[in-house]
């Protein structure tokens, strides 16, 4: 049921991108999604903090402890130990051992359990935060899965999967860069308090590298954010290019385009050498650049702690704990340059996902739905239809029409007539007017569109098979569906022959979109899975396509087969179809044009028997 | 070891970039002095406060000049080995490119192209990788482990020996870790293209899916997808935390050492406070790169497979052997008649598989035109692509002008034998690039007589932008009968002495077939026509028609002859006669 009337709109579905790399009222949407599991998540935040004091404590036992306490014998300018000389001590006095071996003692301890609460909080925090994604995930699909026919019509479908798949996806991202992040900033603060008890001035040297290193930080990204863009069309470029020169590589070969192909190729290459090369070139100066300006700092260290060392306002060991502590101090900034894309990249796709879950663009649906009986009869009647697509012009108009049970109505008319339209309205994929069409007498508007795509069976020009075997195929998923019926579903309809001689037969799996299959073959598949499904009416839109002509015999019988006592409408592409109908509705600009058997079409002598004429010219041409 | 092998054959790849690699790991050696030189003169200042001297401006001088030229030399090194990898892989694109247009229908029979982009884009980019950060790793751990091992036994003999042991550990720790991780993310990776494959067929299929109210069913499909994946995301996370709480851990084991023996040292008065400190740099700088060594082996190993993935397609000969120089000189450069002469011609495409084609015999006229029929798999597809050597004939089989066409230059044969594929493949550029494929200077006049012969005229003119409208996917979608016209005026363009159209009217409408036919007949002068088609309508158009079944001629002769002959032709010609055929009705009210 290909949209012929609705435009594809690329821009339609495309966030309104503030750009803004925190958008804090889309952080607090996000953050909803963990709000059931939110103890998890902020028993993570416990463990973070416990673990990062662990950590920072490590470098004090080899300064404060060791050096000063044990090595320079007790210094006299005596730093904040936090308590960790005490316990030394505690533990030499104890076990009567030397004092460097229980420090040794203390640093396994704290170093184990720095290890254990690390990991404890790392897997707390990706637990509760994966549980809320896996939810977020599920109702993003959820959702776009009941948009309406109207929506998918005019919107690509790559872009309502990317929403699924990539943006979700930055959001996973995301939760690897944040937990980075935490791991990062946590001990830079701790470190921070306990520099900052030991000395502010030698801690304000250390705090001015930041600057320094965040502005060529910022001066990289900024350099670089361009250039990344360049990189990645040229390198998308690149692959489309051999994408299309291999799908088409027949063509290539037949008009002798290899050459200048290979070298069509090579400019493309060669720009995007260009870009990487440049990107290198970048990154190398960026990249050893914050190194030295972390041995730089270590420099400085021991030039501005030599005097108050000397003037006994300092300790050795404070001079070695800052320059243990410069790592961690001026890391979390390369660190969170490196995630800003990261960051802005989720920013971006949690808008687009939001955008989606508030799209809400439905087909009308009852506000208490008819409860259908158990069989209906199958009557199926259209009152003065007048249908458009949104504001443009009507393609159905004034349709009036009754079908009785287990007729076989054929539809005909030129492209645009509104064939499509009518089955689509059928199914209930668009709104449309109040009292249009009945089914047994039922206004279609008061039966929920899932109840009632029930007891529709379609057969579509282009079906679509999924991956899977055919046996899956046929039953749709459907637990209700036995083995048994399916295989039956598929004798009827004379498909059993071919997927018998399958390797595999009902269990071969079928590739995406059924490329292991012929045309005539999958039609055949999409009647054992209308037959399987069993509905009162069905709804087929034949192929076009030339099928040869066995297969052609085997659909025809089939259809006998599908279409015997139930309500058929059969959009018509061959004679033989239009021939074994019941009636034949002919349709021309939306409007009923001739209804009646094909005998007496054929002999009123209009528009049907123009076509009829025309079908028929080459029989006639011959002698 | 198999993987250093395939990589070995990269060698004539890298060789045009080996000044600029040896350079930069020479680099490399002297940046890992510089850095190491850091810690050394740390350790002098220190040990000047400690000994109450203030004298501090000679090491911290010492630290500022090591840090900049190890900045200087370290960029300049690591540009040189980068960049190299990308000159390598740019040519390993270019021979890729080039080796992959010299296959053909067989090759593509079994290989996908989705699995030559994986190559292009994938393994390349391991190749690259590892030739850039692979190389630098390698350097990285030879040149710490030497530097930093030297430094430390200048400072302390026994203190460095200590120092040896949990090193295998860390090592095998890391080759583990990174074993792992690859697994992990292995199944990250398999269950995120599960849950992008199931999302996009979903997608596609969502009208069948609505119409058969199946939602529920597919979302709950979905969320078990959905489940696995976030299920392998866990687990992955679960082995880099392990790995970060792990490794740490055992280089804790060095730092204890350090602290307990190197602290006893000091306080024995056998080493100095500021040695103490600077070992602690320096089995980080050992250190840190076994971390990554594990790393290493991963992407080596997958760089090796990388490389026989690549040389499998560069170890191909040419699909269709190309002698231009051993050509007979009368065959090149000069028009050809178009009497084309089958001489039992047998064709498999495989050892073991069946005839395509069995011992045909056929003569074709210059100027004729003969229509082909039969069956799907009758061979009449084979026996175009033969004449176009798209597959190869054997020898002394298949004669064009009485030479056969082995022996033409491959570029001069199909230039004088037009074939239209079956296939319209456009290429996503403008109607007229698509045109004018073969040749892109053609003047104005011969693309529209030709689109004008291909009935494509009015249908260009009806589009806002004419010749420049771009086709496919990013431009405007042609109907399969639009794609069909555009590809037959490609053909048509070339005015070739033979032109074969493989089943090229499947899905343009009789009436249009009827017109586009009758010019052709009309205006071909002297012009050869094979005229593949399942339709009677269309070989009614043929001085001769020529029925295939199971690859032989099975019956030959025009319309009324094999009409009064009553076999197979007369078969079709009554059941399309009598309306299993498509009904042109769109067009029929036109």
């Amino acid at each position: 049921m290909a949209a012929t009337s609705a435009k594809r709109d690329y821009a339609l579905f495309d966030a309104d991108l503030s750009g803004a790399v925190l958008n804090l009222r889309l952080l607090r949407r996000l953050l909803r999604w963990l709000r059931p599991y939110r103890a998890t998540f902020a028993v993570s935040g416990l463990l973070v903090v416990a673990a990062s004091t662990l950590q920072v404590l490590l470098p004090v036992i080899i300064s404060i402890v060791v050096i000063d306490g044990i090595i320079q014998g007790g210094a006299d300018q005596q730093a904040p130990d936090f308590g960790m000389v005490d316990v030394v001590e505690w533990l030499s006095a104890t076990f009567s051992a030397h004092p460097l071996a229980a420090a040794c003692v203390l640093y396994a301890a704290l170093q184990i359990a720095w290890a254990v609460l690390g990991h404890a909080h790392r897997m707390t925090l990706t637990s509760s935060v994966i549980k809320g994604l896996r939810d977020l995930r599920l109702n993003l699909f959820r959702h776009l899965e009941t948009r309406p026919a109207a929506f998918y019509d005019r919107v690509a479908v790559g872009r309502v999967m990317t929403r699924v798949t990539n943006d979700i996806e930055a959001l996973y991202d995301l939760l690897s860069g944040i937990g980075t992040l935490i791991g990062e900033f946590v001990p830079f603060f701790v470190a921070l308090i306990i520099m900052l008890s030991i000395d502010a001035e030698l801690t304000g040297v250390l705090l001015l590298a930041m600057p320094i290193m965040g502005a060529a930080t910022f001066a990289f990204r900024r350099a670089t954010r361009q250039l990344f863009r360049q990189s990645r069309q040229a390198v998308s470029a690149l692959n489309q290019n051999l994408q299309e020169n291999l799908a088409g590589l027949q063509v290539v070969q037949l008009s002798g385009r290899e050459g200048r192909n290979l070298d069509e190729y090579q400019r493309i290459n060669r720009r995007n050498l260009g870009y990487e090369m440049r990107t290198v070139r970048w990154e190398t100066l960026y990249g050893a650049f914050n190194d030295s300006v972390a041995h730089v700092a270590i420099g400085l260290i021991l030039y501005y702690g030599a005097g108050p060392v000397l003037q006994e306002q300092l300790s050795l060991g404070s001079v070695v704990l800052f320059a243990r502590f410069v790592e961690m101090l001026l890391h979390p900034i390369v660190v969170l340059g490196e995630q800003t894309n990261v960051l802005f990249r989720a920013m971006a796709s949690g808008e687009r996902i939001f955008q989606a879950l508030d799209w809400d663009e439905a087909v009308h649906e009852p506000a208490v739905p008819v409860t259908l009986p158990k069989r209906l009869k199958g009557a199926v009647e259209f009152r003065r239809l007048t249908f458009a697509y949104g504001q443009d012009e009507p393609v159905l108009r004034d349709v009036s029409l009754c079908i009785a049970p287990g007729e076989k109505l054929a539809i005909v008319g030129p492209t645009g007539a509104g064939k499509s339209t009518l089955i689509r309205l059928l199914g209930r994929f668009y709104d449309f007017a109040d009292s249009s069409i009945f089914l047994d007498g039922i206004d279609l508007n008061h039966i929920h569109s899932h109840d009632l795509r029930q007891r529709i069976g379609v057969v579509l020009q282009d079906f679509h098979i999924f991956s899977g075997s055919v046996a899956d195929n046929i039953a749709l998923g459907d637990p209700a569906v036995s083995r048994r019926q399916v295989e039956a579903a598929a004798q009827a309809v004379n498909a059993k022959g071919f997927i018998e001689a399958l390797p595999e037969g009902f269990d071969t799996q079928l590739a995406e979109r059924g490329q292991n299959l012929s045309q005539g073959q999958r039609q055949l598949l999409a009647f054992a899975r209308v037959l399987a499904a069993d509905p009162e009416i069905l709804v087929l839109d034949e192929a076009t396509a030339s099928i040869d002509t066995e297969t052609e015999q085997l659909i025809q019988d089939a259809l006998d087969r599908l279409t015997a006592g139930r309500t058929s409408i059969l959009i018509a592409h061959r004679l033989q179809t239009v021939q074994k109908a019941d009636r034949v509705l002919v349709m021309d600009q939306g409007r009923v044009a001739e209804l009646g058997t094909h005998a007496e079409l054929l002999a009123k002598g209009g528009l049907y028997q123009r076509l009829h004429a025309l079908q028929f010219q080459d029989a006639q041409a011959l002698p | 070891m198999s993987v250093f092998k395939s990589l070995l054959r990269l060698g004539p790849f890298v060789r045009p970039y080996r000044v600029r690699l040896a350079a930069g790991v020479a680099a490399f050696g002297f940046a890992r002095v510089f850095e190491g030189l850091v810690p050394f003169f740390l350790a002098q200042g220190i040990d000047r406060i400690s000994s109450g001297s203030g004298d501090v401006g000679g090491p911290v001088l010492g630290i500022v000049l090591a840090v900049l030229a190890r900045y200087v030399v370290v960029t300049q090194a690591r540009y040189a080995v980068r960049s190299a990898g990308q000159l390598v892989a740019f040519d390993l694109r270019q021979r890729l490119y080039d080796g992959l247009q010299r296959q053909g229908v067989k090759f593509f029979a079994s290989h996908s192209i989705g699995d030559m982009m994986t190559r292009a884009v994938t393994d390349i980019g391991l190749i690259q990788r590892v030739i850039a950060m692979g190389t630098i790793l390698v350097i990285i751990l030879v040149y710490a482990t030497l530097v930093g091992f030297g430094f430390m036994l200048y400072f302390s003999p026994a203190l460095t020996l200590l120092l040896l042991p949990p090193l295998p550990f860390i090592c095998y720790h890391a080759q583990r870790s990174a074993r792992q991780m690859g697994a992990a993310s292995l199944q990250v990776q398999e269950r995120l293209s599960d849950l992008a494959a199931l999302t996009q067929e979903n997608l596609a299929g969502i009208r069948t899916i609505q119409a058969m109210a199946q939602e529920d069913n597919e979302i709950q499909r979905f969320d078990r997808t959905n489940l696995s994946y976030a299920n392998a995301f866990y687990r992955q996370a679960q082995v880099n935390s392990r790995m970060m709480a792990w490794m740490p851990s055992l280089a804790a084991v060095c730092s204890i050492t350090i602290l307990g023996y190197g602290g006893h040292l000091v306080l024995a008065g056998e080493m100095t406070a500021g040695a103490l400190v600077a070992f602690f740099m320096y089995v980080n700088m050992v250190v840190q790169p076994f971390r990554v060594a594990g790393f290493i082996v991963n992407l080596v190993q997958r760089a090796g497979v990388a490389c026989e993935r690549l040389f499998e397609v560069f170890d191909l000969p040419p699909e269709i052997p190309d002698q231009p120089q051993k050509a007979p000189a009368s065959k090149v450069r000069r028009p050809i008649q178009g009497v084309i002469d089958v001489r039992g011609l047998s064709y498999r495409y495989a050892p073991g598989r069946a005839l395509a084609l069995d011992d045909v015999q056929l003569r074709i006229g210059r100027g004729e035109m003969v229509a082909i029929m039969g069956r799907v798999g009758s061979g009449k597809t084979t026996l175009l692509q033969l004449l176009a050597r798209l597959l190869e004939p054997p020898s002394g089989t298949l004669f064009i002008d009485g030479a056969d066409v082995r022996e033409y230059p491959l570029a001069q044969l199909r230039a004088q034998v037009a074939l239209v594929p079956q296939d319209p493949f456009l290429f996503g550029q403008p109607l007229k690039a698509n045109l004018t494929y073969d040749d892109p200077e053609r003047p104005l006049e011969r693309i529209w007589a030709a689109a004008a012969a291909a009935d494509l005229k009015d249908t260009i003119k009806g589009f806002p932008e004419g010749l420049d409208t771009i086709v496919g996917e990013r431009g405007v979608t042609l109907s399969g009968g639009q794609k069909q016209r555009a590809a037959l005026a490609r053909g048509l363009i070339r005015e070739a002495p033979v032109l074969a159209l493989d089943d090229c009217f499947s899905s343009v409408d009789t009436e249009t077939e009827e017109r586009i036919l009758t010019g052709l007949r009309r205006d071909r002068a002297g012009r050869t026509i094979l005229l593949v088609s399942h339709r009677v309508s269309t070989a009614r158009h043929a001085d001769r028609i020529i029925v295939l079944e199971a690859g032989r001629v099975a019956e030959s002769g025009t319309h009324h002859e094999l009409i009064q002959h009553g076999r197979l032709y007369a078969e079709m010609e009554r059941r399309q006669g009598n309306g299993e055929h498509p009904i042109p009705v769109a067009v029929a009210l036109r």
